[in-house]
């Protein structure tokens, strides 16, 4: 009998289509559903919009949503909020959306894939740079890496690529090891208790959701905060020699 | 763990062509409904304020012009009562005079009355003394008492003075030597004569007598020439008799 099949494993591993290096897995099989129902769900709700007091539950639904990110992101970065929001948001609805589509039979969670999670811990991984970059300039950005001193420039290189390990590693571990123990239970005890693990798994696929979206802010943050402490330490300095 | 690098380009891609879509079809769309929305709600907020103050200040000009009014109404109530009062101190004025007047009639009245019951009585009291005092000359001297009357107008003319009788003569010729003597009896001829004779011994010659019965010369006899007169009556005692019956009868009004 096998216990974990392979597809439990990594989705990556199910392949489809192939030809030459082109290969089409249930991963991107199922990022594409996800990336439909996201898709899809926001034009058919956004389709008639009301900016009155009268709205629909589903745009109330999509207001509360973005509301919510908006609103951690402020308390973040205290100005230009909006300018996170696309990315930060979209981590957020994609990340749990795959997560919380595992409770239907046969779906397998592209974040179980931690090639799904390395490409989006990479985008991060850019984001932060782009960020820093275009809100202060290359200078100051590549400045932080030498801050306090020269020597630290290594640190801060190993840094930034642990953390986007972890962040890789963190929702792909996760995920994938709570579809594997949901297969091992249904093999030990096939009733009841799976039940509950796939409640649990709805709880943990929203939170890794959210850890992993304010993660990548408090990255980001981090950047912009720097830059912003390094030009009121260079104003302090302007002030005193005046 | 094996990583298939095209999956993972194809998963970058997929993410940025996601996050295109849905800021394009999402975010944009919901943001700008919730700032409109805010916006209008500001609108209205401001809108509100606005009415508000609006309202405010309508208040507070109708605030004034209710104090304005009823200072006016304050005003208008004080000048009404001044001049209800000074209306009021005029028609009382009025009647106090008309009521003055009234008492002034009155009192007029009261004292033609008294006059008259004082003429009357005097009219009685000296008719009767007229006759008690003739009854009691008859009775007590034997005397007729129109003869002491009579006696005692002669005995006056005699007396006149030198001054006095020239006064009479005079008179006597600006009146058309005419002498008219009035008594409230007869006089008897021996007496007209008597009288005459004294007269033109006394006055002057030249004139006529009449003699006239007048019975309100109270018990005496008067001789009246041009404006002057010679008389002898009870009326002067009597006068007296008057004012000391008033002075008694007004002192017991007072006392009433």
């Amino acid at each position: 009998m096998e216990i974990v099949a392979l597809s439990q494993i990594s989705p990556d591993q199910v392949v489809v289509w192939s030809w030459n290096f082109i290969t089409l897995n249930v991963t991107i099989l199922y990022t594409w559903l996800v990336m439909g129902i996201l898709v899809g769900g926001s034009i058919w709700v956004t389709r008639n919009l009301s900016s009155e007091m009268n709205v629909s539950r589903w745009q109330h639904f999509l207001e509360i949503v973005v509301s919510i990110v908006r609103g951690e992101i402020s308390e973040m970065t205290k100005k230009g909020a909006d300018n996170y929001v696309p990315l930060i948001g979209t981590l957020f609805l994609f990340i749990c959306t795959s997560n919380v589509l595992a409770v239907v039979p046969g779906y397998i969670a592209p974040t179980s894939s931690m090639t799904t999670t390395a490409a989006l811990a990479t985008c991060v991984f850019v984001a932060v740079p782009y960020y820093g970059i275009s809100r202060n300039g290359v200078l100051h950005y590549v400045k932080e890496y030498f801050q306090p001193n020269f020597i630290f420039f290594p640190f801060h290189v190993m840094g930034e690529l642990s953390r986007t390990l972890a962040l890789t590693v963190r929702l792909f571990g996760n995920i994938m090891s709570h579809e594997k123990v949901i297969g091992i239970l249904l093999a030990v005890t096939p009733f009841l208790f799976p039940v509950v693990m796939q409640i649990l798994g709805l709880l943990i696929g929203v939170i890794q959701a959210y850890i992993f979206a304010i993660l990548s802010m408090v990255y980001i943050a981090s950047a912009l905060s720097a830059e912003d402490e390094d030009h009121h330490a260079e104003a302090k300095k302007e002030g005193s020699a005046a | 763990m094996h990583i298939d690098w095209f999956v993972f380009l194809a998963q970058i891609f997929n993410f940025l062509l996601l996050m295109y879509l849905l800021k394009r079809f999402l975010y944009g769309r919901i943001i700008k409904a919730m700032d409109d929305r805010e916006a209008k709600i500001a609108a209205r907020f401001a809108e509100a304020d606005e009415l508000k103050t609006k309202a405010e200040e309508e208040a507070q000009l109708y605030e004034k012009r209710n104090q304005s009014l009823n200072e006016k109404k304050e005003t208008m109530l004080n000048e009404a009562t001044l001049a209800a009062e000074a209306k009021r101190k005029e028609l009382m004025e009025k009647v106090r005079v008309e009521v003055d007047a009234v008492k002034a009639r009155w009192q007029d009245m009261l004292v033609r009355e008294q006059n008259a019951f004082f003429y009357d009585l005097r009219q009685r009291a000296a008719k009767q003394l007229y006759a008690t005092a003739r009854k009691a000359l008859s009775d007590l001297a034997d005397a007729d008492l129109e003869e002491r009357i009579v006696d005692e107008f002669l005995r006056r003319v005699k007396s006149l003075d030198e001054e006095k009788s020239a006064q009479l003569r005079k008179a006597i010729g600006g009146g058309g030597n005419r002498v008219t003597i009035q008594s409230a009896f007869g006089i008897p001829g021996p007496r007209q004569k008597q009288i005459e004779e004294v007269l033109k011994k006394q006055i002057t010659n030249g004139f006529t007598i009449r003699y006239l019965h007048e019975p309100d010369i109270v018990s005496g006899i008067e001789m009246r020439v041009n404006g002057h007169k010679i008389a002898w009556s009870l009326n002067e005692y009597l006068e007296t008799l008057v004012e000391s019956l008033t002075e008694t009868l007004q002192k017991e009004a007072h006392a009433a």
